[in-house]
């Protein structure tokens, strides 16, 4: 026998007392996952004195399943993994849904794989239809969309893209449920040791009102100066996207992205980057971003205001030349 | 320590080309598509090479694909893999990745494997999930978005990347199972000599019944998964586009930078 429209698990995701913002995206998510057949959403969360963080998800109206327990104290694979394990298992829901971060992405496949449950990661959009669960997700540079379906007898494991939807609203009806695990801690074999922060950086990216930054399209690590000449006429700083920070052409506090920084300047010229969702998620909320590409497709093109299919090569030696004449 | 290493590696489609929808819906068009290995597949094989140089021991590199993926495998005995192998799996439309893990774990399982590595997402499918699928399967330890991989005394010293740049850092024991981030090292490039030999080194095949199964359709999947079809995503919000020669697109973008404030004349 299929379940349909039973409860939605959500695993919230908190690091340094503050709460992901993808986690309101995920209870957006379980709501309409829940909703059809009058089931509950639940927040699993996990941690050691993040009682203020319970009352956060109360808001939004999901019934918060608190542990409350040193040995999770810090994230670790196996800590979350033993702790969501035994709250799925106690609850039995329909979908399991975590954010698909650095954090998340840890632990739902691990969990799914020791659990033999059902698993669709990094979806854009996820509903319940019939017996199934239908996923849509990006394929190949976000050229390609795909619609995936499970269905099981157990719970399914989803991975939602931080930014995919808009976060759930204040709602009635939650409340806090303590739940007691016995994890014992030696069965944690993962041992958190330190947080380390980013180097300071020699230009505060997020502080600047102009970032004009380069991708792969540059070609060279010398045509940097082109971007510089060009950011220098427009009163900016050079930021860049994940590969030219990787082949150490800038420092990596200049990277704009998900694992860079996000910004949200009033000016954003992405120059020969093709817009990976990676760096999409740290721009794109900028006051006015214009693209410059080769490819017209490239997905950059969908979160920009103006767009020119050039080569910035060419494209910015004749703008500042125009700016000049 | 002396280690035993296991590397996935995947071979796909290069994620700058174009790409067409094939006449069923239900994958891509495959027959002009050129293949290159997985970006981050690369450093996790780099890491697998490094820490043998460091420590002793050997390497595997694995994967799972049509024959084509035998060009991949011999880059990687060039560039230190100690042995090859290639599950003979050759179903491309691999959209299940639940199903694609448990194949290579079954493999794994087979061989010695004190640490399991593979890069941190495929530029295909980008679901980060074989890793972590495996390590649940085969029981392992397992870290993601491994930047920095140490061995000390006997267990691992890593570096997860976070969002916003920060760094988690965590000791885990073996035998585990690494993803390997972007830019964690510089790759190697396979000196001539290596190429030479790898040419001529063996690659061994594993079918199903190498891995216990009756077929490849005797994997035991505990659901059923299927694809509906593929579609070119719409585009949420498209910029307004400015064409004409380079001059003139030059002139356009000077006068909007003018007209909106960012440069004075």
């Amino acid at each position: 026998m299929i379940r349909i429209g039973a409860d939605v698990l959500v695993v919230a995701e908190h690091l340094e007392g503050r709460l992901a913002p993808s986690t309101a995206e995920l209870v957006a998510v379980g709501r309409e996952l829940a909703g059809p057949s009058a089931g509950i959403v639940k927040a699993a969360l996990l941690g050691h004195n993040v009682g203020g963080l319970a009352d956060i998800l109360v808001g939004l109206g999901v019934e918060v399943l608190h542990v409350d327990d040193v040995a999770l104290a810090e994230y670790t694979g196996d800590g979350y993994h033993l702790g969501v394990r035994a709250l799925v298992e106690q609850t039995d829901p329909r979908v399991v849904l975590v954010a698909h971060t650095s954090q998340g992405y840890d632990l739902a496949p691990a969990l799914a794989g020791a659990m033999g449950l059902a698993l669709v990661t990094n979806c854009v959009g996820l509903r319940a239809e019939g017996d199934r669960l239908v996923a849509t997700r990006r394929l190949l540079n976000e050229k390609v969309q795909a619609e995936v379906e499970l269905s099981s007898e157990r719970p399914i494991v989803a991975t939602l893209r931080p930014g995919s939807v808009a976060p759930a609203g204040a709602a009635p009806g939650g409340k806090v449920t303590p739940t007691q695990l016995s994890i014992e801690t030696g069965t944690i074999r993962t041992k958190f040791l330190a947080l380390e922060r980013p180097e300071v950086a020699d230009i505060d990216l997020s502080s600047s009102d102009v970032i004009v930054s380069a991708g792969r399209g540059i070609q060279k690590k010398e045509n940097l100066a082109i971007v510089e000449q060009f950011a220098k006429a427009v009163g900016g700083v050079v930021g860049a996207s994940r590969p030219l920070t990787d082949m150490e052409w800038l420092p990596k506090t200049r990277q704009v992205g998900q694992s860079g920084k996000t910004v949200r300047p009033k000016l954003y010229v992405a120059c020969g980057i093709s817009g990976a969702m990676q760096h999409v998620a740290g721009m794109k909320d900028a006051g006015l971003i214009i693209a410059i590409n080769t490819d017209p497709s490239a997905p950059i093109f969908e979160v920009a205001h103006v767009g020119f299919v050039a080569d910035v090569l060419k494209l910015l030696p004749a703008t500042l030349k125009e700016l000049k004449g | 320590m002396p280690l035993n290493m296991v590397v996935c590696l995947k071979q796909i489609p290069n994620p700058d080309l174009q790409f067409q929808i094939g006449p069923d819906g239900k994958d891509i068009r495959r027959d002009t598509l050129n293949y290159k290995v997985n970006g981050a597949d690369e450093y996790a094989l780099e890491e697998a090479v490094r820490l043998k140089e460091k420590h002793g021991g050997r390497v595997v590199a694995l994967t799972l694909g049509p024959k084509r993926t035998e060009q991949m495998l011999r880059e990687a005995l060039a560039k230190g893999a100690d042995e090859a192998v290639r599950i003979a799996y050759e179903d491309v439309a691999t959209y299940d990745v639940g199903k694609i893990a448990r194949l290579l774990a079954a493999a794994i399982r087979a061989m010695p494997h004190d640490l399991v590595l593979t890069g941190v997402q495929s530029d295909d499918h980008f679901n980060s999930a074989t890793g972590g699928l495996i390590a649940g399967i085969l029981g392992l330890a397992h870290a993601s978005v491994v930047t920095r991989v140490e061995v000390k005394d006997g267990r691992l010293e890593v570096a997860s990347e976070l969002e916003g740049g920060l760094q988690r850092v965590s000791a885990l024991p073996l035998p585990a199972l690494l993803t390997i981030q972007f830019g964690a090292n510089t790759p190697r490039y396979a000196p001539l000599p290596a190429i030479m030999k790898a040419a001529r080194q063996p690659i061994k095949e594993l079918g199903p019944q190498a891995l216990g199964l009756s077929g490849w359709d005797g994997v035991v999947l505990p659901y059923s998964f299927g694809v509906r079809g593929l579609s070119r995503p719409a585009a949420k919000r498209s910029a307004e586009m400015i064409s004409g020669s380079v001059e003139e697109q030059a002139k356009r973008l000077a006068q909007l930078l003018r007209e909106k404030g960012f440069v004075r004349r």
